[in-house]
């Protein structure tokens, strides 16, 4: 008997001995890209021998578990999924290092688009490369605008819509005892989808020059008219619903419960098997202002705690720099491209100069041309959730000017910490 | 053996376990929580200094806005929902101690609610809640009442919230209270009757006497449980609309996990132990039982 229990010892230990030779490295991703991206992790496993444990985590869950594991410097996690303007807050608090000496070999600016390499950067160094891009469009439901006697916005930058006359259209279009409204923002009470507002109203992002204060910057005249905005189509004129999450809005606009919904490329597959007779058209703009849309999208970085950072850089080169992933993302997942064969694919391709893959040309287009970087701070994560707390707070009816004011005097104090 | 002859050693043998327990997961973090929220994580020049400064996270919070009215919030609900808890659990238990034929399938409904997790519980009301599709727009509809925005009003999602809490609590806390009742010798009860006495006397002069020690135990537990209420604040309303749900413990939690700030966020859960500490003090010194025993001149 202890033979044989010593036996089975033995053939345990060595089986963990054989385990731990082989490397594996742990990779944290949003719950989204999973399927896009395990095929290729897949083809890199094969290709280094190097095993890929993935993690996925829904959008808030990612970034709080980054902060745990980041607090806790664990050494158990190798890559993240890094959201572009948390790329200067995890590099000053040294969560992800420096990948420039893992692409010593190569041109960046050859491989992916300026934007990204912006986005990627911090104080002149690459922190972690882009996956990929994001654009912004008005969709609109045709039978609905028809029936309201609304023009169809354009696609053509001179006939670009406005904000007001979408506001217009909004109003003939809300049905409300029918629970049709006239219109909706994809990512609602978020600072990403609603940048755009007072960046359009001459407001700025909100974040002061130095990215270390946003006194003055987020109770200027453009955020006042960007948040009393938002107050009024949701609260005066009501064409906007309340109580609907991010996550309930392009299934509304699905339904044919919407007129109008402003969104990003990726939301037109969404689509795709329903009855939906809808359009792309470009993303309003106020009268008289700028015409801005939100970009940027996903990154990953090496975790700066992990002990295997060279294997983890190869997965990361891997992932961002593969001409076929970037492709793929455009192809399956209405993904905007960040890396250069991508993009130059989107401009080749005849089938994206057709509805509907012509939301993928015209989101190119708008990023390319009138993106708006979200504000570059290293205290983005404190930003951005008072930001949009006080967006969501002004859609529930809080008077834009104090609800405003009492973000802009939270941030300050959170802020403290970086100068 | 020996060991066992020392027989003072006996119950800190028995003792041990629980006691290690106590210190290991409820005392040391209580004093790693004190100790890290008087420690302000600076990353001013690019590099993360951790820097002792005495009790200035305090100071900063005391100044801070945010922090009274979700203070005052903590108060009204911790002022509302234990009494209305307990009320409610002790009025459910003494229905289901009368005799009826049905009485084990109605207990084992009103159980239900416990074999539900609060976040699952939660996710339900939520869409329950829901002011464009929600069920409970749909009965109230039925009455002629226009629909609610319930969690997106900021004067009635705190009093949703204490509804799902306490829909969730009642039954729990019942069953310690219909234990207590099953206690109470029915000689009592004669006597009483035999004397005369209405229902409510019964229940003034038998009933919450004896009832006493255990509706104390339920008042410090529901008190406990209820100031680190934030799974619903968490999933539905993220301490909004306009911080009508910021309750100190989700505060202290966004702190912490959302802004990183975890100076503030020790103090403010500092705060709130010591806050915890203090009722449930004044709970155990005005409820319980004073000492009956023979004075001795």
């Amino acid at each position: 008997m202890k033979k044989i229990l010593a036996s089975l010892c033995t053939i345990f230990l060595f089986s963990n001995i054989v385990t731990s030779a082989k490397a594996e490295i742990n990779f944290l991703i949003g719950t989204w890209a999973e399927e896009p991206l395990t095929p290729f992790v897949e083809a890199f496993e094969k290709e280094t021998g190097i095993e890929v444990n993935i993690q996925t985590f829904p959008f808030r869950d990612l970034l709080a578990t980054i902060e745990v594991r980041g607090n806790a410097q664990a050494d158990d996690v190798d890559v993240i999924f890094v959201d572009a303007p948390l790329v200067p807050s995890y590099a000053v608090r040294g969560m992800i290092g420096p990948m420039d000496q893992y692409f010593a070999d190569t041109s960046v600016n050859a491989i992916f688009a300026p934007a990204g390499i912006a986005a990627a950067s911090w104080n002149g160094e690459m922190y972690a490369p882009p996956l990929n891009n994001s654009g912004q469009l008005t969709y609109y439901n045709k039978d609905l605008l028809a029936k309201a006697g609304c023009a169809e916005p354009s696609m053509i930058e001179a006939e670009r819509v406005t904000w007001e006359e979408i506001v217009d259209c909004a109003k003939k279009i809300t049905d409300e005892a029918n629970g049709v409204h006239g219109f909706i923002f994809d990512q609602i009470s978020r600072y990403y989808q609603l940048q755009a507002l007072p960046e359009s109203a001459g407001g700025g992002s909100g974040v002061c020059e130095g990215g270390l204060s946003v006194k003055g910057c987020l109770t200027n005249d453009g955020w006042m008219k960007a948040g009393q905005f938002y107050y009024d189509i949701h609260n005066t004129s009501n064409i906007s619903p309340k109580g609907v999450g991010p996550d309930q809005t392009h299934e509304l606009f699905g339904l044919g419960k919407i007129g109008i919904f402003v969104g990003g490329s990726w939301n037109n597959g969404r689509w795709a098997d329903t009855d939906l007779n809808y359009g792309v058209a470009l993303h309003p703009y106020f009268e008289g202002g700028k015409v801005v849309t939100g970009c940027n999208s996903w990154h990953i970085g090496v975790w700066n705690y992990s002990k295997q950072k060279d294997d983890a850089a190869k997965l990361v080169r891997y992932l961002t720099a593969s001409p076929e992933v970037a492709i793929h993302y455009v192809e399956e997942h209405n993904s905007l491209p960040a890396h250069n064969s991508a993009i130059l694919h989107v401009a080749e391709d005849p089938k994206f100069n057709n509805f509907p893959g012509i939301v993928m040309n015209l989101a190119t287009y708008e990023s390319a041309n009138h993106c708006a970087t979200r504000g570059r701070t290293p205290g983005f994560l404190e930003f951005e959730e008072i930001v949009n707390t006080s967006f969501e707070d002004i859609r529930n009816g809080g008077d834009p000017a104090s609800v405003l004011a009492d973000a802009e005097s939270r941030i300050e104090s959170s802020m403290r910490r970086y100068k | 053996m020996n060991f066992f002859k020392r027989q003072w050693m006996v119950p800190y043998l028995f003792l041990a376990p629980a006691l290690i327990g106590t210190i290991a997961f409820k005392l040391y973090p209580i004093f790693i929580g004190f100790w890290e929220s008087l420690i302000y994580t600076s990353f001013s020049g690019g590099a993360e200094k951790r820097i002792f400064v005495w009790f200035e996270n305090y100071q900063y919070l005391f100044d801070d806005k945010i922090f009274w009215k979700s203070l005052e919030i903590t108060a009204f609900l911790t002022i509302i929902i234990n009494p209305l808890q307990i009320a409610m659990s002790l009025g459910l238990a003494l229905l289901l101690m009368r005799k009826s034929k049905f009485i084990r399938i109605i207990r084992s409904l009103y159980l239900l609610p416990i074999g539900i997790a609060l976040p699952i519980a939660t996710i339900i009301w939520g869409l329950m809640l829901d002011p464009n599709q929600g069920l409970i727009n749909g009965l109230i509809g039925v009455f002629g009442i226009p629909p609610q925005p319930f969690l997106v009003n900021e004067n009635q999602a705190l009093w949703c919230i204490i509804a799902i809490a306490t829909w969730k609590g009642v039954a729990f806390w019942m069953l310690f209270l219909l234990a207590g009742l099953e206690d109470i010798p029915k000689q009592y009860y004669e006597a009483a009757e035999i004397d005369g006495a209405t229902p409510f006397q019964k229940f003034r002069y038998v009933t919450i006497p004896q009832l006493k020690r255990t509706i104390l135990f339920v008042f410090v537990a529901d008190t406990a449980a209820n100031f680190v209420l934030m799974v619903p604040m968490i999933i539905l309303t993220k301490g909004g609309p306009l911080q009508s749900t910021n309750v100190l413990i989700y505060e202290g939690y966004r702190s912490g996990f959302y802004y990183q700030d975890w100076g503030r966020s020790l103090s403010i859960i500092t705060i709130l132990t010591v806050i915890t500490l203090i009722v449930i003090g004044l709970q155990l010194l005005f409820l319980s039982e004073k000492n009956e025993g023979i004075k001795v001149k």
